[in-house]
């Protein structure tokens, strides 16, 4: 299958001195790890942690970083991308990412950011067809600890490719020819194999390699709008790292005699898909289990051709990594309507709590509660209550008379508002103007659970009300990006997004377009195509391809068509009260927050609007999510949103703070906004930071920072140490 | 006493004096959004096109969605808050619509502009935004009028 022109282009320079670190043939060199200043998975280690114990780095010279390299992402694709989202890796001095609306592979080095190789895949209309594209979060590494290094990743057109650490190539005895075809054995009803050109599956997230076997999850397109809720099933697959050999599956949608296939009611099991795991697996390898966040299953917002509870459709599922067997579960959140999915890598933490060490799994979401379970049993570390929530009235929707709700930790965003205490009031006409515009949506009852926390979707109206109100569901708290944690301590460290205010709402869709009779819209307004970030972009679309997309994607615009008026704002801006945005430190050991603190400048338009002048409003913090890097001392994360103020020209902040107190004890200036969790390592006696930049104006680049070279060896930092 | 005054006064006027040279030299350098640099033919034109080519993913009140940034309000200004016009136009140009980039003439990505300006609030004038970079490049998008 491998055509010349399709062979990866590669830039091969001068790797010999570079290659001296790097394990020789027939030599078992240490496992990698954080530990000794690498970076060996998405998250650092395989427990989600997102920590490394490095610490040259620190309070006293962090505003003294600067860029020790930038690479440009621009040319892997055939124009540039503006949502990177990786984080690289690092192992024995090299760094290996994803970039580009190709989803090309590149390896650098760790030191300079020179390119060693780059690896591309072009897969035509299968790459164009993908529910996931642009360049993905990353990649996963794996060594026999001899000299057989590899890279592995997901292709946008779902494909597994391992490559040689060392040179990029594919390596031949994996799969065929260093591929392997994720589609096949992938399903739909009751199990029919996908189109393995068109079939819609694909996966952004990274695998998960774990000793000599490779984890795969899956994810489908957006589901707010989508033409079947019979699509294709989700799924979780391990493979033998060395040969791609199938060793498990496990179907998030459980079959007949299947735990959990009782709850899809009326045989609904068959005709629904979904439920994939796009977020990042964690392991426990001593234990050798596998945490797996499952998603929602079809569709986002109605999900009446699936009565029941429908598990593991958003339930955090614990899998033996031999086997696959479940081993138990917990629903978060029972029959989702909300696109709450389960949205970020769990974390495993060994804690002691009354005197007790627990061995835990810590699970942050988007309505910012952290559910947290003992990870051998499944059981809630403290109780998880099933609390009565409003029922919906949309036509033939089947509705959970209760959800699940941590009693403790204390939800460390905003899970839910109180109205109208937490609306808009810098100004008395602005709190008016929320308090009117809170009339064209649903809400009510008392704070949260009944109000605006699993408030169920309406079929909202122009003429009427627009939507039932949400602010933790679809983008709220803790997203993609996910939490950190120091293991040490016990501390979880998550970035929320407090301002992201979702009136839910379905309304039929075009005659013709769905068997699902509501869809994300309103009645009214014209039907709007809900698609991932990205679709449409990858590199192999051609012209005719992307007008055919276009024509059967976009609604008609009506002649002398007028914009619908938001009611969401007020005088541009969010409806509610700051912080937009927080950092938490939630200790496990007690089951309390220990701090919070406001992240990010407050927005240019808050800042400069007209109205607000002389008004004096404190730090607000910003919307968005951001990941967290955690370390000896320090909690690093970018800023969401750019800026421009007295302190810094336009421009985004990567911020440290003490991760004690909270306290805000350094910042350096970045060209553009955080669009992907940071990293850090160490090589020649210096520590980097390499945190992914890229939103608005400005197309992706991974930056590298470190502390000077001279003020390196001022401190006798520059030693040997890897 | 009155010695200090004299200086605090004589302070204040130099200050003043410099300050209306550098403003009235950055005036001199271009325009911003708030000079009424489109009009209100155009916002309708726009319009149109707008709700054709970029409503599907950037929503009907331009409020985007949970993949598409807004283009109105604070997520709008965050990312083009001191940048020109010309800067968003080569955005659009180049690589809007999403899955059909230069689908739009010069012409229409122009209107389109118009159209999410005054939806940001900023006023409308005798003059179209042109359909060129260069020109809009001296046009700058600033949330505060100066």
């Amino acid at each position: 299958m491998w055509r010349p022109m399709q062979r990866p282009a590669l830039v091969v320079t001068a790797l010999g001195t570079l290659w001296l670190s790097v394990g020789t043939s027939g030599q078992s060199t240490p496992a990698s790890s954080t530990s000794n200043g690498e970076w060996p998975h998405y998250t650092g280690d395989l427990r989600g942690t997102k920590y490394s114990p490095l610490d040259q780095i620190n309070a006293s010279n962090f505003n003294k970083l600067e860029i020790a390299w930038r690479f440009k992402t621009d040319s892997l694709g055939t124009r540039p991308e503006y949502k990177l989202e990786g984080t690289p890796l690092m192992v024995s001095g090299v760094l290996y990412a994803t970039g580009g609306t190709r989803r090309a592979v590149v390896a650098l080095d760790a030191q300079s950011g020179e390119l060693l190789w780059v690896h591309r895949y072009p897969e035509g209309p299968r790459g164009a067809n993908a529910p996931r594209q642009l360049s993905g979060r990353g990649l996963a590494y794996w060594s026999d600890g001899r000299g057989d290094n590899r890279v592995l990743y997901v292709t946008p057109g779902y494909r597994l490719i391992a490559l040689n650490a060392k040179t990029g190539l594919p390596i031949k005895s994996f799969g065929k020819d260093g591929v392997l075809d994720l589609k096949a054995g992938v399903v739909f009803g009751s199990g029919q194999q996908i189109d393995l050109e068109t079939g819609e599956i694909g996966l952004h997230s990274t695998p998960t390699v774990v000793k000599d076997t490779i984890i795969v999850g899956s994810s489908m397109k957006e589901g707010m709008t989508i033409t079947t809720h019979n699509n294709t099933k989700g799924l979780v697959r391990a493979f033998d790292v060395r040969t791609g050999k199938l060793q498990w599956t496990f179907n998030t949608i459980p079959r007949p005699g299947e735990v959990g296939n009782d709850t899809w009611l009326n045989g609904s099991w068959a005709v629904n898909g979904n439920a994939g795991v796009w977020t990042q697996i964690t392991v426990d390898e001593e234990l050798g289990l596998v945490y797996l966040p499952v998603e929602s299953p079809s569709s986002d917002y109605y999900g009446g051709k699936r009565p029941g509870n429908n598990l593991f459709g958003e339930s955090l599922v614990c899998v033996d990594l031999k086997t696959g067997q479940r081993k138990w579960h917990f629903q978060l959140v029972h029959h989702p309507i909300w696109d709450h999915d389960i949205s970020s890598a769990p974390l495993l933490l060994d804690v002691t709590i009354d005197g007790k060490p627990r061995k835990l799994v810590a699970q942050p979401t988007k309505q910012t509660f952290l559910y947290v379970f003992d990870r051998v049993t499944g059981e809630p570390v403290w109780p998880i209550v099933e609390t009565k929530v409003p029922p919906g009235d949309v036509p033939g929707e089947w509705y959970s008379p209760t959800q699940p709700i941590p009693s403790k930790p204390p939800a460390y965003g905003r899970p839910g508002l109180r109205i109208p205490d937490e609306l808009i009031d810098f100004t008395p006409d602005m709190r008016a103007q929320a308090v009117e515009n809170m009339k064209r949506y649903k809400w009510g009852g008392d704070y949260p659970y009944s109000g605006t926390l699993y408030n169920p979707p309406i079929v909202g109206d122009v003429k009427g009300l627009l939507g039932a109100l949400n602010l933790g569901n679809a983008s709220g708290g803790t997203n993609w990006p996910g939490a950190g944690a120091d293991p040490e301590t016990g501390i979880v460290y998550a970035q929320a997004n407090m301002s992201a205010f979702t009136p839910e709402s379905v309304a039929p869709p075009p005659a013709g377009f769905s068997d699902i009779p509501y869809q994300a819209g309103v009645v009214g307004q014209p039907f709007r195509l809900r698609v991932a970030a990205g679709t449409g972009t990858y590199a192999d679309v051609n012209q005719a391809q992307r007008a055919a997309v276009e024509e059967a994607t976009s609604p008609a615009a009506p002649a002398g068509a007028q914009p619908a008026r938001a009611y969401n704002a007020v005088e541009g801006l969010s409806m509610v009260k700051p912080p937009y945005g927080v950092m938490s430190a939630i200790d496990l050991r007690r089951g309390e927050l220990k701090w919070q603190v406001p992240h990010g400048d407050t927005p240019d338009i808050v800042r400069n609007h007209a109205k607000l002048k002389g008004i004096n409003i404190p730090k607000t913090g910003q919307g968005g999510s951001v990941g967290v890097l955690v370390t000896k001392t320090l909690v690093i994360a970018g800023d969401p949103l750019v800026t421009t103020t007295p302190n810094h020209p336009r421009g985004a902040m990567m911020r440290a703070y003490n991760k004690e107190t909270g306290e805000e004890v350094g910042a350096v200036w970045m060209p553009a906004q955080v669009s992907g969790s940071p990293m850090t390592y160490r090589i020649g006696g210096r520590q980097f930071i390499v945190i992914a930049v890229s939103g608005g104006n400005y197309s992706g680049e991974y930056i590298a920072f470190a502390l000077p070279a001279s003020d390196l060896r001022d401190t006798g930092g520059g030693g040997t140490q890897q | 006493m009155r010695d200090a005054r004299e200086r605090a006064a004589l302070s204040a006027i130099v200050i003043a004096c410099v300050m209306f040279v550098v403003v009235a030299f950055a005036q001199s350098a271009g325009s911003s959004v708030w000079d009424g640099v489109f009009t209100d033919e155009q916002v309708k034109r726009g319009a149109v096109s707008y709700q054709q080519e970029c409503s599907n993913c950037h929503g009907a009140a331009l409020e985007g969605g949970d993949m598409t940034p807004p283009l109105v309000g604070g997520g709008f200004t965050s990312n083009w808050n001191d940048l020109t016009v010309g800067d968003l136009f080569d955005r659009i140009r180049l690589t809007m619509p999403l899955d059909s980039p230069g689908k739009l003439s010069r012409q229409q990505n122009a209107d389109v502009i118009a159209f999410i300006l005054k939806t940001n609030a900023w006023p409308s004038g005798t003059t179209d935004l042109p359909p060129e970079s260069g020109a809009l490049k001296q046009i700058k998008i600033e949330t505060a009028r100066r």
